[in-house]
């Protein structure tokens, strides 16, 4: 769940019309025409990646009129499809997932069960990935490798390019070689966690 | 007792406050003192900075270093990408580290005849940092206009590895060369461990999203440490890499310049010096029963400092952070993820944050950082309702105002905290040089306590350390 008080503006006169904006947007909120960035103002999440990245300082953040809420509502959803997801992805139903927006994985998987079928229909509907947009794309991609979804990057931009190794998938012999890293202790640690009990009111 | 050591001045940045709204620094309120830290710790090693020649002894200690690196390998017609990271431009005023990185440029021209330098600097999540610093230090102007930040999001470059494809910033490989300009400063032990801190760049500030988020989702908290070595050693890393220069810092200031064309070789002397050194400041911060921490720092919440130690490493002092037989320290964001819904552990024995902060006085710290955790544990005040908006603009901290109250001033945080705390014990992260700025009553605890934890950190702990990492004294 996201609370998105902000909107990224375009100043017009400063766009070159360079295209970076559109290749870092993790809800693909933004568009080029003519040489110049436009902003769907429904999309936006408030993440300021564009604003960040824009070589010429053309994109600001403004305060929004009236704050968007972006949750997933999954209170009529069968939970344990969802327990079974997030298990299947290695990932305990209620492990942070996005630090930032304090996103969930339970949350995630419900949206993947509602039909996302890609990183950026998951932020724009769980608001996940748009708060420091760097840490939260390797679970966000498992979740829907384990729904049976293989989504493609956005031609041609920057948002992701793939996922990467989990720790049950260190090879034995590079494990061998490089003891000193615990990754056996590490994965016993992360599979107590995949399966530790849930303190949700789901879990009684 | 000594008069307090006046901190760093606030800085103009996009990621905190007008420095205008600084009012007060928390060491010039009454009661306040400060503690050299060779009086805590006699053995610490001699500092060439801050000292009396100013930036001008780095620019000599740079160049003695680099004089035993071989730079054969690089050719007049070559490029070379000199890498950065924006931890060192926080290190005792900056201009350390960017004496460094100008004096690396200077002799690569002098000694290859090479004029395609570069520099990138690398971010962590505040993605125009280094393009702050880098006007700010002139070194748009020493490198000709050729200085450009980098951020994980910009376009990536896949990585072939032991591990399979990682992926790299392009524009940090984009030259035939790169140089690895980094410092030894410990900083996020909570995360690295003291294990290949020096190689841990290539996995985090020259990497891209996937990489770092193959490090904090993937791995586990300790197998994390292998991301930056599968990058490191892979052979597209290796064709390109000729040296590595490390400003080398302990807890009282830079110690010197080390230069190396063997990245592991730097790295065990790394190793050594930061558990030695930095793990005596944090076991000592591990024996204060109870205290009030004041911010007071222009960087994220996470990552001010007092005596080299940031706050996210008190935050977890409860814990031995260089001991890689604990799985997880009381902070880091595979800790952080494990809370439940019900705000505790999933597992029982995931230890509590610090419970000797009885509250944390916010008086200057950036955004730029997911901070909510700490809010959300530890009672925050905020000094300043300009910097509660900020953190409320902040997509990183949406919610960490909804954890914390607003003080008018820092004498009205620090008179809150001292009377709900009930402590007269204050630690202040205000990165003072040499020394640590705290109330008297923690002063006397400090200076009472450090030569038992010095000799317990040098018989027991830092031989565990070393043994642990494969490191010989």
């Amino acid at each position: 769940m996201k609370v998105v008080n902000l909107l990224a503006v375009v100043d017009a006169a400063k766009c070159r019309g360079c295209k970076t904006c559109e290749r870092v947007c993790p809800v693909l909120a933004v568009r080029v025409e003519n040489k110049k960035a436009q902003i769907d103002e429904a999309r936006c999440r408030g993440c300021n990646n564009c604003e960040q990245r824009c070589p010429e300082s053309a994109v600001a953040m403004v305060r929004r009129e009236e704050p968007l809420v972006v949750r997933v509502d999954w209170d009529e959803a069968d939970y344990a499809e969802i327990v079974a997801l997030c298990r299947r992805a290695r990932l305990n139903p209620e492990q942070l997932v996005c630090y930032c927006t304090a996103t969930r994985a339970e949350e995630v998987a419900a949206a993947v069960l509602q039909g996302a079928r890609s990183p950026e229909e998951i932020s724009l509907r769980t608001g996940a990935r748009t708060g420091c947009k760097v840490e939260c794309i390797q679970p966000l991609l498992r979740l829907l490798e384990a729904a049976g979804i293989q989504p493609e990057p956005p031609e041609g931009g920057w948002q992701w390019y793939g996922r990467t190794v989990t720790a049950w998938e260190i090879p034995e012999d590079i494990k061998k070689k490089y003891a000193g890293f615990y990754f056996d202790e590490d994965i016993k640690l992360l599979d107590r966690v995949v399966n530790a009990p849930l303190q949700g009111r789901r879990d009684s | 007792m000594r008069p307090p050591i006046a901190p760093l001045a606030p800085r103009v940045s996009q990621y905190g406050i007008d420095p205008a709204y600084v009012g007060t620094r928390v060491s010039e309120l009454p009661g306040m003192t400060s503690v050299p830290l060779t009086e805590l710790f006699p053995d610490l090693p001699p500092v060439v900075f801050p000292g009396g020649e100013g930036v001008a002894v780095i620019r000599r200690a740079t160049e003695a270093a680099l004089a035993k690196v071989d730079m054969n390998m690089i050719k007049p017609e070559h490029s070379v990408n000199i890498l950065a990271s924006h931890h060192g431009f926080t290190l005792l005023g900056g201009e350390p580290y960017a004496e460094m990185l100008k004096t690396i440029k200077d002799v690569l021209e002098t000694r290859t005849g090479c004029t395609k330098i570069r520099l990138r600097a690398g971010v962590g999540l505040r993605f125009r940092e280094t393009e702050e610093y880098i006007k700010r230090y002139g070194l748009d102007e020493h490198f000709g206009d050729k200085a450009a930040g980098v951020a994980p999001v910009d376009q990536g470059i896949p990585i072939e590895t032991e591990i399979g494809t990682l992926y790299g910033i392009k524009k940090v490989y984009d030259a035939d060369w790169i140089v690895h300009a980094h410092n030894s400063d410990v900083r996020e032990v909570h995360f690295h461990r003291q294990v290949d801190r020096a190689v841990k760049p290539f996995g985090m500030s020259y990497a891209r999203i996937e990489t770092r988020s193959t490090y904090h989702q993937n791995l586990g908290p300790r197998a994390a440490n292998f991301t930056a070595r599968a990058i490191f050693d892979s052979a597209f890393v290796q064709d390109k890499f000729a040296f590595a220069s490390f400003l080398t810092v302990a807890p009282n200031g830079i110690i010197g310049v080390d230069a190396d064309n063997d990245l592991y070789a730097l790295n065990g002397r790394v190793t050594l010096t930061g558990c030695r050194y930095y793990g005596k400041m944090m076991t000592l911060f591990g024996e204060i029963d109870e205290c009030i921490a004041a911010l007071d720092f222009p960087c994220p919440v996470v990552y001010v400092f007092a005596a080299g130690v940031i706050y996210a490493n008190f935050a977890g002092a409860n814990t031995d952070l260089y001991d890689l037989d604990l799985p997880l320290p009381a902070y880091t964001w595979y800790t952080e993820a494990f809370y439940g819904v019900k705000g505790r552990p999933l597992l029982d024995d995931i230890p509590p944050l610090n419970p000797a902060i009885r509250m944390c006085v916010h008086n200057y710290a950036w955004v730029g950082y997911p901070s909510t955790f700490f809010s959300e544990h530890i009672p925050t005040v905020v000094v300043g309702r300009e910097q509660a908006d900020l953190f409320n603009r902040d997509p990183q901290n949406l919610t960490y105002m909804k954890h914390a109250v607003v003080a008018e001033s820092t004498a009205a945080a620090m008179d809150f905290a001292y009377k709900v705390t009930g402590t007269a014990k204050v630690l202040v992260f205000d990165g003072a040089m040499g020394g640590i700025n705290v109330s008297e009553p923690l002063a006397e605890l400090l200076l009472r306590k450090a030569p038992a934890v010095n000799q317990r950190v040098e018989e027991v702990l830092l031989p565990k350390w070393l043994r642990q990492r494969g490191i010989s004294r």
